[in-house]
């Protein structure tokens, strides 16, 4: 654990690093709400905002999948806000990201053992993206024509604690590599 | 020995269907087929995804007259409607989909109108004292509600408890109508209709499955299905609209082109016989018991906010029915006729 926080201040204080992260943080953080269905399209233009709904805040519909308090509007785009699939959404996106700027920083070091690392890191956040696509509404699956909804959704509530798990060991390798490779 | 045979009477009246079951009026055994042992559905049992409950029931629905439901609702856009002792409601589809159950209480009486949106089905259940709610669980695609008295388990299209104390009980039904808002305001335009004021924030303007107007995503006839189910055919497109009803004695199906064309369809169903009636106002039909096979004409027909009239249909014995796909209908009822336009099935 030691690792990682000493590699997240080295990251962190590199302005490109942290454009990075906070780059994938968002990006990912965007999608893992746009597959849950927080975020969606249906919006009539212009732009609104109402939070009717905060006592429902920890009320969970599912699987890591919490009720929405309030609902935003900007042109197309509805979000309808829940702070904790927000968090969580935000957090997965940290973490991804903090794995990516690891990875590339690992790579441009001379050794080449964090490599593959990287490439978990990066891979290590789709079971996250699964999970929110199978919780409520399973439009990937509906695209795709599969008939496979019910195995995903027999599975979904490992898939948040599967990615947080796979990021975690992901990071602390990469930290290892990285403390090496400097010292 | 007298007070024995009273209490072998009060045995029997207790038995008799319809009964109540802690709050929930049931009939036991249920009026419908069970085409699958209850073992058999409950290893059928899937999760949808969402926990119990996490599609939220309505419980305290709030209603707007038809002139405001203008704003909201196009004419083509589904609804759900349901006319009972002069007041007639409307559910629109693209709030039923985020709830699928609104419980409700018309005319002093308490309701669940229910919607599956994977399967395409509209339901009505009195509910008595008690609510129901959504399982998190499917079965065939099939919503599957849990009461809240005794946590039994009812698959929404079957519309009898698999598991749970009321196992095997069947919930008394109301017909409720799947057509379209023009339709529903032309027949009652009185109509109330259910607003957005949930109390659950969700994107109204968006169906996750797909839409209806125009038709789209999972909702197109040739579209796969999601789940898994109990028996399959391949007679129609999984999710063709087919127009069904089910007895005692069977399950019958009629394809929706069949019944538009021929306007009266007679469908012998077990040892008994049934009239179906196109109702063109609303685009579905009415299923009446007409065991002597008296003929009835179209053209004697009057339908008006009570329902179909005329003809002598108002000493026959009004069967509820509704609409499904294809892929879930044949799913519970594998056994199913099924009546496509060539003549008598």
């Amino acid at each position: 654990m030691k690792a990682i926080a000493m590699m997240v201040a080295m990251l962190v204080k590199d302005p490109r690093m942290l454009a990075l992260i906070v780059l994938v943080t968002l990006v990912y953080g965007g999608l893992y709400l746009w597959l849950n269905g927080d975020i969606s399209g249906g919006g009539t233009g212009g732009w609104q905002a109402a939070f009717p709904a905060w006592e429902r805040a920890f009320e969970a519909r599912g699987p890591f999948q919490f009720e929405p308090v309030g609902l935003i509007q900007v042109g197309t785009l509805v979000w309808t806000f829940s702070p904790l699939n927000t968090l969580l959404a935000l957090m997965m996106g940290g973490l991804l990201g903090l794995a990516v700027a690891a990875g590339l920083k690992v790579w441009k070091a001379p050794r080449q053992c964090g490599l593959s690392a990287s490439g978990a890191g990066t891979l290590a956040g789709i079971p996250a993206l699964l999970a929110g696509g199978a919780c409520c509404a399973p439009l990937v699956l509906i695209w795709l024509g599969l008939p496979i909804a019910g195995t995903v959704a027999s599975i979904s509530p490992l898939l948040v604690p599967l990615a947080l798990v796979i990021l975690l060991v992901v990071l602390w390798r990469l930290a290892k590599s990285l403390t090496s490779s400097t010292s | 020995m007298h007070s024995r045979r009273i209490l072998v009477a009060l045995a029997t009246l207790l038995l008799a269907s319809p009964r109540v079951g802690a709050g929930l009026p049931t009939a036991d055994p249920p009026e419908m087929p069970v085409a699958h042992s209850l073992a058999a559905f409950r290893q059928a049992l899937q999760s949808g995804g969402p926990g119990k409950d996490g599609i939220p029931s309505i419980d305290s629905p709030r209603f707007q007259s038809a002139v405001a439901a203008e704003d909201v609702l196009e004419d083509n856009d589904k609804v759900i409607g349901l006319y009972a002792d002069g007041e007639a409601r409307a559910y629109p589809q693209r709030i039923l989909v985020w709830h699928e159950i609104v419980n409700d209480e018309v005319g002093g009486k308490a309701i669940s109108v229910t919607y599956c949106p994977l399967t395409g089905t509209a339901l009505g259940f009195e509910r008595g004292d008690t609510q129901l709610g959504v399982s998190g669980k499917l079965v065939n695609s099939n919503l599957v509600m849990y009461d809240h008295a005794t946590d039994s388990e009812w698959p929404q299209i079957l519309g009898v408890a698999i598991d749970g104390p009321l196992a095997g009980h069947g919930l008394e039904e109301f017909r409720v109508f799947w057509t379209t808002w023009g339709a529903w305001k032309a027949r009652h335009p009185d109509t109330r209709v259910l607003t957005e004021q949930t109390g659950y924030v969700r994107n109204y303007q968006r169906d996750p499955y797909g839409s209806y107007n125009p038709r789209g995503g999972y909702y197109l006839p040739q579209s796969s299905r999601l789940f898994p189910v109990m028996a399959g055919s391949d007679r129609f497109p999984p999710k063709t609209e087919i127009f069904g009803f089910r007895t005692e004695e069977g399950a019958a199906a009629i394809t929706r082109d069949a019944l538009r064309e021929e306007t009266v369809v007679e469908m012998p169903l077990g040892d008994s016989h049934y009239t179906v009636v196109h109702d063109a106002g609303l685009d579905t039909g009415w299923v009446f018991h007409n065991p002597r096979r008296a003929e009835v004409s179209i053209d004697g027909l009057r339908f008006g906010p009570e329902g179909v009239t005329g003809a002598g249909l108002e000493e026959f014995e009004r069967v509820n029915a509704f609409e499904a796909m294809w892929f879930a209908w044949t799913a519970f009822y594998p056994d199913t006729r099924v009546y496509t336009g060539e003549g008598m099935p």
